[in-house]
């Protein structure tokens, strides 16, 4: 490593001012963070303009509250709902990714166009979406519910009640994010060597022998690369939630950013707020290394 | 039994495009027939048609004198290998081989017993654990051999399976696969554009151009009586020498002349040449470059058949040199002798080996002997 910074004394002296400048971004917000985590931070003593900070380190104390104290029970309410959140959300946009990238690999009349179509989701802002998508969820007014009336079924409390506010905020997540899967896994597909399938096809293998057999192992890491980016873009996603629910009713749709974001900015517990930050983080290293860990072992096998 | 039969056999891609055309050939058993031809000219889709990997459009397919056009590849009893391999990268070497067995429901045993016996004869059986990519080109291409012979099948089809390999291994492994040929006793079908492998492994060779069989014959007869300029130009390096002249008649006898040439014909030809009717008619004369000699001794024996040409460049390959030549604006080139006094610049008389000429029709190219 120093070696290599020696050779390259030159271009390493190019970088290095966007190199500090990163750092400065990155990680002294982050490093301010985690400081403020161990402290008793709130609106009172956080300081301002005229009045100076008082917040004190008080240690352990905020994560002994969050994890083992009387914060413990909140903590894994929310933290069950974002799993539920994460995992369905990527079990859904894996398999319409992947499915639907299974057929555009096809060679069908069309295939450019519905591959357009398809990406729509993605291309359109976020929240312009969300917000179309928080209209068709009203109770009274919205386009589904309207839909199920017409079809003679009842109206569904999409916003108000607990289960189907989740059910809401998730739908209109898969909406949004299976494009990028299915053009993760286009790509994927199509640089697979076309000779291995007829290889395999000669050899005797049938359509799904050669799914399983050539596809497959073919996309592993494609797969994995996928899967961890989703599960973390989505254990992190705040704006489909804030916009649509807000984390309500009753906090049902809360995950843990949005809980963070509701805790430093609606309640002002900002050491509070800046502990689940942390946790956060620290769920997410422990989660992107245990899952490299089990790939690295499939690999060896 | 694995003769295969092609009989009035077409592709077409595109409805007003015939990739390959008419194509009719009855192929031994046990033979290794090599198709060969320049690059688009249909070889790949020829043989990609006989392993079922594309439709045949039009004619009829017969491996071991059963009709094979709808049947599946895995049942026509043959095996493919590949131009890039087509190893499964994920698979063991082991398991590359044994994989068209496993699909086949073959017992472990016997599995296992050909597929070591494949790998030795290969001579790869340390590296049956390894991953394909922990290999080299040489040994991935045993391989991908292996895994064809495993299979036990009737017919061999090869797509340029040597193109991958640098020039020595090409060499090596193409008398590998010629001693392979001969232990397995198979029909071998393989395609090349490489006219050097064509004439060291064949029994036959099938010159093809635009989809079209140009020539079907052995090295031999292809090489000494190509069918046309354009066979006579591909097989041979380097390759022939092509010479427009008019043939004129004097005294009773026929000669070639063009500019810088005046070659006498062998009387045994002009039975040949009077009947094709292209006496006083423009022909091109063919001579390959072993054929042009600059001995004193020879330009002695052939002293009716001598051109003069201005010498360009002298290229010395160690036993022998290439002369390259400019004949009046027709290039000539010769194969001499390394210790030839030849020099780059002057003038020089070459003698041409009558015996060794071809004559071609001016307008159709064909060949009148
Ligand atoms: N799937 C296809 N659709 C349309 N045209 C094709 C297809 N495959 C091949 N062709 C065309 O058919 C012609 C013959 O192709 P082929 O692959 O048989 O050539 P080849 O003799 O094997 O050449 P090479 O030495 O370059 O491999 C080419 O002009 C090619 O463009
Ligand atoms: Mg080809």
């Amino acid at each position: 490593m120093l070696r290599a910074i020696r050779r390259n004394k030159a271009a390493y002296l190019f970088i290095l001012p966007a190199l500090l400048l990163m750092l400065l971004i990155v990680f002294v917000p982050l490093l301010q963070g985690i400081y403020y985590s161990f402290t008793n931070m709130d609106q009172y003593n956080m300081g301002n303009k005229f009045v100076k900070a008082s917040y004190e380190w008080i240690g352990l104390a905020n994560y002994k509250r969050v994890l083992a104290g009387e914060g413990l029970a909140e903590f894994l309410g929310v933290l069950k709902q974002t799993m539920i959140w994460t995992f369905t959300n990527v079990f859904f946009h894996f398999i319409l990714g992947f499915g639907l990238a299974l057929l555009l690999n096809r060679h069908i009349k069309g295939r450019g166009l519905y591959r357009m179509l398809l990406l729509i989701p993605w291309a359109v802002p976020s929240f312009i979406s969300a917000f179309a998508w928080r209209w068709m969820f009203n109770g009274e007014f919205g386009f589904i519910n309207m839909v199920l009336r017409k079809m003679g079924f009842e109206g569904v409390a999409w916003l108000s009640d607990p289960v189907w506010a989740m059910t809401a905020v998730i739908i209109t997540n898969v909406w949004l994010g299976f494009p990028f899967m299915m053009v993760t896994f286009l790509g994927g597909l199509q640089s697979i060597p076309r000779d291995l399938y007829e290889a395999a096809y000669v050899d005797g293998a049938s359509r799904f022998q050669q799914f399983l057999h050539i596809t497959l192992p073919q996309m592993k890491s494609t797969i994995f690369t996928a899967t961890l980016l989703g599960v973390i873009w989505t254990f992190n996603l705040f704006a489909v939630i804030y916009l649509i629910t807000e984390g309500g009713p009753y906090n049902s749709t809360q995950i843990l950013v949005t809980f963070a974001y509701v805790k430093a900015f609606n309640n002002w517990q900002l050491a509070e707020a800046t502990t689940y930050g942390v946790i956060i983080l620290s769920l997410l290293i422990a989660f992107s290394f245990f899952y490299s860990r089990v790939l690295k072992m499939t690999e060896e096998k | 039994m694995a003769r295969v039969q092609l009989k009035h056999v077409y592709k077409r891609y595109t409805a007003d495009v015939a990739t390959v055309k008419d194509f009719n050939l009855d192929i031994a058993d046990r033979e290794f027939l090599v198709l060969v031809g320049p690059s688009g000219c249909g070889k790949s889709t020829t043989l990609r048609m006989i392993a079922g990997l594309e439709e045949i459009t039009e004619g009829e397919l017969l491996i071991g004198d059963r009709l094979v056009n709808d049947v599946h590849p895995k049942d026509r009893d043959i095996a493919m290998v590949f131009q890039n391999y087509a190893l499964y990268p994920h698979m063991s070497i082991y398991e590359n081989m044994a994989f068209g067995l496993k699909l086949r429901k073959v017992s472990k045993a016997e599995i296992d017993k050909r597929v070591r016996d494949a790998a030795k004869i290969l001579d790869i059986e340390h590296l049956l654990d390894r991953k394909p990519k922990a290999l080299s080109g040489g040994q991935r291409q045993r391989v991908a051999l292996g895994r064809a012979i495993v299979r036990e099948p009737q017919v061999f089809l090869m797509d340029e399976p040597l193109s991958n390999l640098d020039a020595k291994l090409r060499v090596q492994m193409r008398a590998e696969i010629a001693k392979l040929h001969q232990r397995l006793q198979t029909t071998v079908i393989y395609v090349t554009h490489d006219q050097t492998e064509a004439m060291t492994m064949g029994d036959r060779i099938v010159v093809m151009k635009d989809g079209l069989i140009q020539q079907v014959g052995t090295p031999q007869e292809i090489y000494n009586h190509p069918n046309n300029v354009f066979v006579a130009s591909f097989i041979g390096s380097p390759s022939m020498n092509f010479l427009r002249g008019n043939l004129v008649e004097e005294g009773g006898a026929l000669f070639f002349r063009a500019e810088g040439a005046n070659v006498r014909l062998p009387e045994g030809r002009y039975a040949a040449l009077r009947e094709a009717g292209v006496v006083g008619k423009e022909v091109i004369l063919g001579i390959r470059p072993e054929n042009v000699h600059d001995e004193p001794m020879v330009l002695d024996t052939f002293p009716d058949s001598t051109v003069q040409a201005d010498v360009e460049v002298v290229e010395l390959l160690g036993a022998e040199s290439y002369v390259y030549l400019n004949l009046a604006g027709q290039s000539l080139v010769a194969r001499v002798a390394a210790r030839s006094e030849i020099k780059p610049l002057t003038k020089v008389s070459l003698a041409l080996d009558i015996n060794k000429i071809h004559v071609f029709h001016a307008d159709t190219e064909q060949a009148i002997f």
